[in-house]
């Protein structure tokens, strides 16, 4: 009680600058928002289209979706994966495999349910695997970044690195390319997990464990919350979400090979590091602890938005990554001074 | 020698990574008739002046408790400034530049770790997109050329059998890095925010001195080697060369650096780009693909982190035991005291 009231008295400019400063990235991040809209109203065509924002939500699921899995991790004080890219890859490779050839059997081969749940746990078994290393004290970087090459050498190896095809009526097209009252299915998805998200971080027991394991280690340990478990399960959650997203892609693309996701996928050059800026720019902390998945979200679509407005302002591949770059290293410096002295960082 | 014999034996990492590179140069050795001779051995050590370099980069920063992510992007953008440059300025100008850019790349990393006290895998994952998008700008989205490709063969012509000017320099880096890292209060600052920070902070070290030094060394070692690959080929891409992280990280680890900083040393880089050499050179005979060399590189990565976390585990277990131990001991000490005052 006393508190409110001495919280109360507070002259009002202090509780402003303190609200301020428990919202600046969001409010950076809204105004910036604000900007880039204004912008592309005035200077870019067929900007203020439905078909384009439907564009830039459906852009941003791909990447938002993953990024929301690895909020998660990052949340947890894991830092981040460096495999997501492979594991979407591997999980890829196993989903068509399955609409092909249905794994060795011709009964099952188009058999969506069964190629999803082999995907999955592919997905499952990565993440576990992965989780275990760090959890027993593994860097989290080194050790992805061993598991994204034995991701990618199996992915390869067993698909003989060739492009496995499957013909076009399939199950799976209700996901890769169906809509659903006027927005693709792989948007509701994407609108889904993320309000699921959202639900189980604030409201579920779980989702406080991951906070208070990632804020701080060492009371998560003396309270009987290991970071052991803890790391086992927000690796395989994120590993699940990329094998989601890579069941959509494939059953978008009716292909599937092991460098999909490589290289020049898409806007930025790498889904890993796209996603990885996508939790940045959302203003999460990388030391974990504070964030939440709705900034993950914003932080997709506000990438997608300015990638969308680069594209039809006819630009090439280097200025659109070095406007994701910049926007990463903005975002990293901004909370970098503005968590100066907190806990935030060590 | 016998101090060599017992600084050996009393590293444990280190040992093992001789073990290793040992068993892998042995399994190619027996497995491949012309595996021990002259020209493989050129070839080996024409790798190593690229491997090498990049593994003692992520030495250096990971002995200073950090990683740097950006060592690939680094490269590339230094091999597209050199080649581009070569044509108009020559090639002696161009990788003047080029260092100087990757150094100075490595200089304001530093300086942002430093002045932030952020964690260097946050910026560096954010300058390793930037990076990246600056040398595609650079390159104008296409693959740079050299157009007159007898100009960098001064770096390849054969020195006494074994050696070309690239690998000599490189050992020549790697010999003054060691010195410096060993002998100077420099290299030392290095090694004690690596392995103490808040003990060296407090003792008065500033962060901001060794971080910078760690990064620019590291920053040139990526830029050199990005100059070697360049002028070797005769091309460069925006995009190329990030299978340089995994193959650097490996070195490092093999060579004995600890993940929580402090440890390690210019040998131990050596030894393990050594062992990734001999693996990627005796897989080339068994004429495989490249995402198996990959796979085979991971699965070496995840050996040494294996054998590196499973050691720590153990000695923690073991320290604790023995702590309890000394506990239990005292105990009972205690209690025979206050039996035989009770006694008397």
């Amino acid at each position: 009680m006393s508190a409110i009231i001495e919280n109360n008295q507070l002259p009002f400019s202090a509780k402003f600058l303190q609200f301020y400063k428990d919202r600046t990235l969001l409010a950076i991040l809204l105004s910036l928002f604000a900007v880039m809209f204004i912008y592309g109203i005035f200077f870019t065509e067929n900007y203020l289209t439905i078909t384009n924002f439907k564009a830039i939500i459906r852009d941003a699921a791909l990447y938002g979706i993953m990024a929301i899995g690895l909020t998660f991790v990052t949340l947890s004080g894991n830092f981040f994966l460096l495999s997501l890219k492979e594991t979407a890859s591997i999980c890829g490779v196993t989903f068509a495999m399955g609409m092909a050839t249905g794994f060795g059997s011709p009964d099952l081969a188009g058999n969506f349910l069964v190629s999803l749940l082999a995907a999955l746990a592919v997905g499952v078994v990565s993440g576990v695997i992965q989780g275990y290393f760090v959890g027993m004290g593994g860097n989290p970087i080194v050790v992805t970044l061993g598991g994204a090459g034995i991701l990618y050498g199996i992915g390869a190896w067993w698909s003989d690195n060739l492009v496995i095809n499957f013909t076009r009526p399939h199950d799976a097209e209700w996901l890769g390319t169906g809509s659903f009252l006027g927005l693709p299915s792989i948007t509701w998805s994407f609108i889904l997990i993320a309000i699921a998200a959202e639900i189980v971080l604030r409201h579920t027991n779980f989702g406080r464990k991951v906070y208070l394991v990632g804020a701080n280690k060492a009371a998560g340990k003396a309270t009987g919350h290991e970071n052991f478990s803890m790391a086992i399960i927000v690796f395989t959650i994120c590993s699940v979400c990329c094998a989601f997203v890579a069941v959509a892609f494939v059953a978008q693309m009716d292909s599937a090979q092991s460098n999909y996701f490589s290289a020049e996928f898409g806007s930025s050059g790498d889904m890993t590091i796209l996603v990885i800026a996508t939790v940045m720019v959302g203003g999460n902390s990388i030391m974990g602890g504070y964030g939440s998945t709705l900034r993950t979200s914003l932080g997709a679509i506000f990438i997608a938005m300015v990638d969308n407005m680069m594209v039809l302002q006819g630009f090439n591949s280097g200025p659109r990554i070095v406007g994701v770059g910049l926007m990463i290293v903005f975002s990293i410096i901004v909370f970098g001074l503005f968590a100066k002295g907190s806990r935030a960082q060590e | 020698m016998e101090n060599f014999i017992k600084k050996i034996t009393k590293d444990v990492d280190l040992s093992f990574a001789i073990l290793l590179s040992f068993c892998v140069y042995v399994f190619f050795a027996i497995n491949i008739e012309v595996f021990f001779s002259h020209n493989i051995s050129f070839a080996i050590l024409e790798r190593f002046a690229v491997l090498g370099l990049v593994g003692l980069a992520l030495t250096i920063c990971i002995i200073a408790g950090e990683i740097d992510l950006s060592i690939g992007s680094n490269a590339a953008l230094c091999a597209v400034i050199v080649v581009k440059l070569t044509d108009p300025l020559g090639a002696p100008l161009a990788m003047l530049i080029g260092l100087s850019v990757s150094t100075l790349i490595g200089v304001t990393q530093g300086f942002v770790i430093a002045f932030i006290r952020i964690r260097a895998i946050v910026i560096t994952v954010g300058t390793l997109m930037l990076l990246r998008g600056v040398a595609l700008l650079i390159a104008e989205e296409k693959t740079v050329m050299l157009t007159d490709f007898r100009v960098p063969d001064f770096i390849t012509t054969k020195v006494l059998m074994y050696f070309s000017p690239a690998s000599l320099t490189v050992i020549f880096i790697f010999i003054c890095v060691g010195i410096f890292m060993r002998y100077t209060k420099y290299g030392r600052e290095i090694y004690a925010i690596g392995g103490a920070r808040k003990e060296a902070l407090t003792a008065g070290i500033p962060l901001r001195r060794p971080m910078i030094i760690a990064f620019a060394l590291s920053g040139f070692c990526a830029g050199f080697a990005g100059t070697v690959i360049g002028l070797k080929s005769g091309t460069a891409q925006g995009l190329g060369l990030q299978y340089l992280l995994l193959a650097g990280t490996v070195a490092a680890f093999v060579g004995g650096v600890s993940i929580l900083g402090g440890k390690g040393g210019v040998l131990g880089a050596a030894i393990g780009a050594l062992t990734v050499n001999f693996l990627n050179t005796g897989l080339v005979f068994y004429a495989l693909q490249v995402h198996f060399v990959q796979l085979f590189t991971s699965v070496l990565l995840v050996i040494v982190i294996v054998f590196q976390t499973m050691s720590r585990v153990f000695d923690s277990r073991q320290a604790r035991k023995s702590l309890l131990a000394t506990i239990d001991e005292r105990k009972t000490s205690l209690l025979e005291k206050k039996r035989s005052a009770l006694g008397r």
